[in-house]
């Protein structure tokens, strides 16, 4: 099983390192979409003193936490996404008639997958947590290492569960890129700013408040986390992550046992 | 003869109808993101009187309407040239009786028309949402002479970049960089008027702010009547150099096709 993973990374990189102009333009389109995010927040910031007691380095903190969390996710699962596109082709057969778990098949299909964005995201995240001032203890490495793999499941299982929802409709990609688009303007910014109804949506039904606002209440000391919850909520982004997980993979089971009902 | 274009005009209005699901899905992100940048606004101005002299009125109008242009400006309506190239079947055009830049102008134009349209619900549902301010008739109508100048700007960006196709086939990325890059130094994100000083002037004479800033600009009343002349001055020359410029790409780029073809 860890042979499998060893080569489906060999070949991932060996594949990016033979289409090398290519990679470089993809991590300049990597480079340049994380910069213009943080780029208006700082130009936003600038003109105002804060965002609800939010300002610029609180902001890109939070930024940081999810921008890991996110390449976390596209750095070991992205070949999710691809799973409505090979049930249309009639690929993804193939992973039912072979003796390994469909889904970790699904995982280690080698594409151009490169840590590009995954360090641009630690890196990113590091300055933000020296500007930010923040105490890094042990305990803070150890804390924030769990919330990014919390993050990065919540942000999986939105994947998965989109992706399962292929077995039932043909067109999910609609569906996808909503999804996308909330995840990355709604988790921009303080979750506060936006109505009880919305707060309540983002952190506990898709859960993504979990991948940064609650745990960055937390980390940075904030006083309220428009919940009326303790902060300390935001430690638990872990637990919720491997809960939505259970959530999803029950979902994927399901539309599994429904795809191989129909005998294709 | 140019009933013919009317016709590839009119195939593409067609043919852009039958993707109802991504109609839906515009629209509703477009809503989605008035609702956003409501709360953002609201949420910053709540310790801010007006930055820059910015009232949230104008700010969320502005907002808006940069939105709106979006679905209209966010169209790379030459596509069908870089897929052409792709697959090779660009050589077939070559051969018949048409002008085929022209040919992929009005395919274009086609697919831009059936977007503009889509402005009209999505504006009701933004309505609804915000509160969007409403010039005079005369500056509306310099707003949509602008805005009309700020399109061509962003069809010769687009096929310029269709014709690096030409040279090289993946070009995905560079595409995408550029759409970024547009949304955030031509003011669609955040209008520039908030940048900082010193980059202002550099950010303002780009082609990017030609797209979007200028005719927004002139909707809110930041640029005066007596300033229309040189903003839009500015507009037509960029459309000038970048037609140009897209002229001697695509020479350069056709040659290489017929001498490839033998």
């Amino acid at each position: 099983m860890f042979d499998v993973y060893r080569t489906y990374w060999r070949i991932n990189l060996l594949t990016t390192l033979e289409y090398r102009a290519n990679f470089l333009l993809w991590f300049g389109f990597t480079f340049v979409y994380h910069g213009s995010a943080v780029a208006a927040l700082w130009i936003m910031l600038n003109n105002f003193p804060s965002m609800q007691g939010w300002d610029f380095r609180d902001m890109a903190f939070l930024y940081g936490l999810w921008m890991v969390a996110h390449a976390l996710n596209a750095t070991f699962f992205s070949t999710v996404d691809q799973i409505p596109e090979w049930i249309h082709d009639g690929e993804f057969d193939r992973f039912l008639v072979r003796p390994l778990d469909a889904l970790y098949q699904v995982i280690t299909t080698p594409g151009q997958v490169f840590p590009d964005e995954l360090l641009l995201a630690l890196a990113f995240l590091t300055v933000a947590t020296i500007a930010g001032h923040l105490a890094v203890t042990p305990l803070f490495i150890v804390l924030v290492a769990l919330v990014v793999a919390g993050g990065a499941l919540i942000d999986l299982s939105i994947n998965l569960l989109i992706s399962t929802a292929a077995f039932w409709f043909v067109q999910v990609d609609a569906l996808r890129w909503i999804a996308l688009q909330l995840e990355q303007e709604f988790t921009r910014y303080p979750l506060t700013i936006y109505s009880r109804g919305v707060r309540l949506l983002l952190a506990f039904v898709i859960p993504f408040g979990f991948m940064n606002f609650f745990p960055a209440t937390y980390f940075l000391h904030k006083t309220s986390n428009g919940l009326g919850l303790p902060t300390a909520i935001g430690a638990l982004t872990p637990l919720i992550g491997i809960v939505f997980l259970a959530v999803a993979y029950t979902f994927w089971r399901a539309g599994l046992q429904r795809y191989q009902g129909v005998g294709h | 003869m140019l009933e013919a274009y009317v016709q590839f005009a009119l195939k593409a209005i067609a043919r852009e109808a039958t993707y109802r699901f991504e109609v839906f899905t515009s629209i509703a992100s477009l809503a989605v993101r008035v609702y956003l940048l409501r709360v953002v606004w609201v949420a910053l101005y709540a310790h801010n009187a007006a930055p820059q002299g910015v009232a949230l009125h104008t700010i969320i109008t502005y907002s808006t309407i940069a939105l709106l242009m979006g679905l209209v400006l966010d169209i790379d309506q030459t596509r069908l040239l870089h897929d052409k190239l792709h697959d090779g079947s660009i050589v077939v055009d070559f051969m018949k009786p048409i002008s085929v830049p022209l040919y992929f102008f009005s395919d274009g134009t086609g697919e831009v028309l059936f977007h503009a349209a889509l402005i009209v619900p999505s504006l009701a549902l933004a309505a609804f949402i915000v509160h969007i301010d409403i010039p005079s008739a005369a500056v509306l109508a310099a707003f949509a002479l602008s805005f009309f100048l700020g399109y061509f700007v962003g069809f010769f960006l687009n096929f310029i970049l269709n014709c690096i196709a030409f040279w090289t086939l993946e070009i995905s990325a560079v595409q995408l960089i550029v759409t970024w890059v547009t949304d955030l130094l031509g003011g669609q994100i955040v209008p520039l008027v908030f940048f900082p000083a010193a980059l202002q002037g550099a950010i303002f004479a780009l082609p990017f702010a030609a797209m979007y800033s200028t005719p927004l600009l002139i909707y809110v009343g930041r640029i005066p009547p007596e300033g229309y002349a040189s903003a839009m001055g500015l507009q037509a020359l960029w459309i000038v150099i970048l037609g140009a410029a897209a002229a001697l790409i695509w020479r350069a780029g056709a040659r290489r096709v017929i001498v490839q073809g033998g």
